[in-house]
């Protein structure tokens, strides 16, 4: 089963998300701010994350940064999840090596489509 | 009483001169060393030198003496003379003495001397006069070019300084209302106890010279700033017994303070009228300070006010936003059956609640839309496009929903090939509102219809009360027309429909909802493109909204196309300029070249003919050094200024670029 990891200090974002992946057969960790974020993805070595990028302690952009530079995890997909949709965060976005960039408020169902693109139909390995 | 100096040792001689002379001053002497320090001390007006004399080399002295502004009488006795005696001397009179020609002789030369004196004397006041008008202009020409109240103040000191030569001065100003600053100019150190004095002098001049002082000024939160010349002495209270003049500087009601200046050579009438224009000349330039001042602590306000409208909206949107996705998520949820199953009815009221979040999220857009296009931090991106797929697209977008109502939506391109200039998004955005409003405002099974084509701006035909933004108009255009055969608009509604939050009280328009902005947004929207949007409507047959965005590469149009050159270079961050080009960034020449603006490289110079006039080009970019661009810009101010009509409808900006990439904007438009 393909691991994802999903970071958004909203809790209620993170539910649905979990909830819809999770129905389309993937396996879900969560966590609610920056650090644990990192620490998890370490732990669990996932095979895409979901990213927010306005979190307490540290930001998207920074565990974005942090984990692309660093070869053992620099293969993992991130998709950056913000409110934010300004040109110029879209460029930071890229600088710091995401994949994909989605601008709340989006729907559930594109964010599905576009783990599977990643990932494949289903979360079976 | 005439004096005379007689060099003789003829004690006859010395004789008959007192007697012709009898109520005159005559000093004898023939020392050589001693002649000239009378002619210092004493300042004779005649001196008489006796030809016959022995003792001293005559030549010589004549030739000395010339060098004082003295009547050289020469008797010539038996002596024969050379040239170079006689050459020196004024007047002659030949022995024996005729006591009559030597009375008339000496009266008429002192005539003679007298008028010459008091040529000399005007000639000099004249000249005195004159550097004062010199100053007086010089001053005034500095004032005009600066508007900080320290270097008014300054210049005005300078000038009187220039002009009186006082000793020392006494300024009252202030830097800001409760700032009251004692600026002291002084040719000399000044004493404590004198200083003392001065701030007490400056304080009760205040205080009597208004009859409702603003603000107390004490001993204690008086600054002192002085300005001394020389350090090598130090003036007491003696200073006050020189001569002192004092004027206030006021304008009307407004007071800015005041100037005292001591002198130890009495002043004249012209003094004080050249001191009082001095004093006069500066307030004009502080009030216009003063209100600057004002003007600038209010858009500091005013900034950090938009600065914090504009922090509040981002903020508040993003806490809207956020939950509002939760929100949708959660019934997204549900109605895809994943949760579980859903009775009917759970169906038909959790679709009603994400409709409802999907329109509340439609106007949150809205909301930061206008508020961005009103503090002008809307980004877009112009470039030359065609009209056809931004229709295409949004009739295609839009077709599904109108399907819901069995409408049908066509389209009829003019086949005019013409491109204009500008953000295929933010039309996109503009269309699909109109077309939304059509789609809702069209009853079941009916029609919209879209259509483009190019007019004149003559041709066009509004509403008088749409004058206002369509009068401007000036070229070909690429007109966009959508129409719909809805309920329609009444007449007295159709300007208040562009209109903020202005919903026209319409049970429809209640009814279909929408935030009211979408109108607005759309206007605001035209006029960044520099076009319009107006309507025309027939109550139950139909409205029609139409759009006109400038025909890009139109002669016609050079204004517009101008304006969007500078928009397009303000979002390359380029600054344009007026002034010549030598070597310019790349950006800019292409920009130029691509829409044939400019061809020519012009000097600085050349710019602005002889007559007066200046050669016609619409933008000018500039390199070179702040001063030459600031002394251009001057130059070009002012042609524009008299030739308003010529040139009032002319964009000019101004921007310096100093050492390579470094921008210092200074830019403003007419």
């Amino acid at each position: 089963m393909k691991k994802i990891l999903i970071v958004d200090d909203e809790q209620d974002i993170v539910e649905s998300l979990k909830f819809v992946l999770e129905v389309s057969g993937f396996v879900c960790y969560t966590a609610y701010n920056g650090e644990d974020g990192l620490k998890l993805a370490k732990e669990i070595m996932p095979d895409l994350i979901i990213l927010d990028v306005m979190m307490p302690k540290i930001n998207g952009y920074k565990i974005s940064r942090l984990l692309k530079y660093d070869n053992k995890y620099k293969d993992i997909p991130i998709i950056m999840v913000t409110a934010r949709s300004q040109l110029e965060d879209k460029m930071i976005g890229e600088e710091t090596g995401v994949n994909e960039y989605i601008t709340k408020p989006f729907e559930l169902d594109d964010i599905v489509k576009k783990v599977q693109e990643y990932l494949g139909e289903s979360g079976e390995a | 009483m005439t004096k005379f100096l007689l060099i003789s040792e003829d004690s006859e001689k010395e004789r008959i001169i007192k007697e012709v002379f009898p109520s005159d001053e005559v000093i004898v002497s023939v020392e050589e060393t001693l002649i000239f320090d009378i002619l210092k001390v004493e300042e004779p007006d005649i001196v008489i030198v006796d030809g016959d004399i022995d003792s001293l080399d005559l030549k010589h002295i004549c030739r000395k003496i010339k060098h004082y502004p003295v009547i050289i009488l020469l008797i010539l006795g038996e002596k024969e003379h050379n040239k170079d005696v006689t050459h020196n001397a004024n007047l002659f009179i030949k022995m024996p003495i005729d006591k009559k020609l030597l009375a008339a002789t000496v009266d008429s030369s002192l005539k003679t001397r007298l008028s010459l004196l008091r040529m000399a004397k005007s000639n000099q006041e004249l000249a005195r006069s004159l550097y004062q008008l010199n100053v007086l202009y010089n001053t005034s020409s500095q004032l005009a070019g600066t508007l900080d109240k320290d270097k008014l103040i300054k210049i005005m000191i300078e000038g009187i300084e220039k002009s009186l030569n006082f000793e020392l001065s006494c300024t009252l100003m202030f830097r800001s209302e409760r700032e009251p600053v004692l600026i002291i100019n002084s040719l000399y150190k000044v004493s404590d106890r004198l200083l003392e004095a001065l701030k007490l002098r400056a304080i009760l001049s205040y205080k009597s010279l208004l009859s409702d002082p603003p603000f107390d000024i004490k001993i204690g939160n008086l600054k002192i700033e002085k300005n001394i010349k020389h350090n090598i002495q130090e003036y007491d209270f003696s200073v006050l017994r020189f001569d002192n003049m004092f004027a206030p500087i006021s304008l009307n009601d407004e007071f800015f303070g005041f100037t005292e200046i001591y002198r130890e050579k009495p002043f004249s009438t012209e003094d004080a009228t050249c001191f009082q224009t001095l004093v006069q000349q500066v307030t004009i330039p502080l009030q216009s300070a003063s209100f600057t001042q004002e003007l600038k602590a209010t858009n500091r306000k005013l900034e950090k006010l938009e600065r914090l409208k504009s922090e509040f909206i981002s903020i508040v949107s993003h806490e809207l936003r956020t939950p509002l996705t939760a929100i949708k998520n959660a019934m997204d949820i549900i109605l895809s059956g994943k949760a579980g199953d859903m009775t009917e009815n759970i169906e038909k009221f959790v679709s009603m609640g994400k409709r409802n979040a999907i329109r509340l999220s439609g106007i949150i857009n809205d909301l930061l839309d206008i508020s961005k296009i009103e503090a002008g931090k809307m980004d877009f991106k112009f470039e030359l496009i065609h009209i056809e797929p931004v229709i295409e697209y949004v009739k295609n977008n839009l077709t599904e929903v109108a399907k819901e109502k069995n409408l049908t939506i066509k389209y009829t391109p003019s086949g005019d090939d013409v491109e204009i200039y500008g953000d295929s998004n933010r039309l996109e955005q503009v269309l699909t509102n109109l077309v939304s409003n059509a789609i809702k405002f069209t009853p079941d099974a009916g029609e919209i219809d879209i259509t483009s084509k190019v007019v004149n701006a003559r041709e066009l035909q509004y509403d008088h009360c749409f004058e206002d933004d369509i009068k401007k108009l000036q070229g070909n255009y690429l007109q966009v027309c959508v129409e719909d055969h809805g309920i329609g608009i009444e007449r007295k509604d159709l300007n208040h429909v562009f209109d903020k939050f202005a919903q026209i009280e319409n049970s429809l328009s209640r009814k279909v909802g929408g935030s009211g902005l979408g109108l607005p947004i759309a206007r605001q929207l035209m006029e960044s493109h520099n076009g319009a949007i107006w309507c025309d409507s027939e109550i139950n047959k139909g409205s029609r909204f139409y759009f006109v965005i400038p025909v890009a590469n139109d002669k016609s149009n050079f204004v517009m196309i101008k304006k969007q050159l500078i928009q397009k270079a303000r979002s390359n961050g380029t600054t344009l300029a007026v002034i010549k080009i030598k070597s310019t960034n790349d950006v800019i020449e292409n920009l130029m070249k691509e829409n044939n603006l400019l061809n020519k490289t012009y000097m600085a110079n050349s710019l602005i003919e002889k007559d007066g006039s200046m050669t016609s080009l619409s933008l000018i970019l500039m390199d070179g050094d702040k001063p030459s661009a600031e002394f251009l810009k001057k130059k070009i101010d002012s042609v524009v200024e008299q030739n308003k009509d010529l040139y009032g409808e002319c964009d000019i900006m101004y921007s310096y670029e100093i050492e390579g990439d470094t921008h210092e904007k200074d830019s403003y438009s007419r």
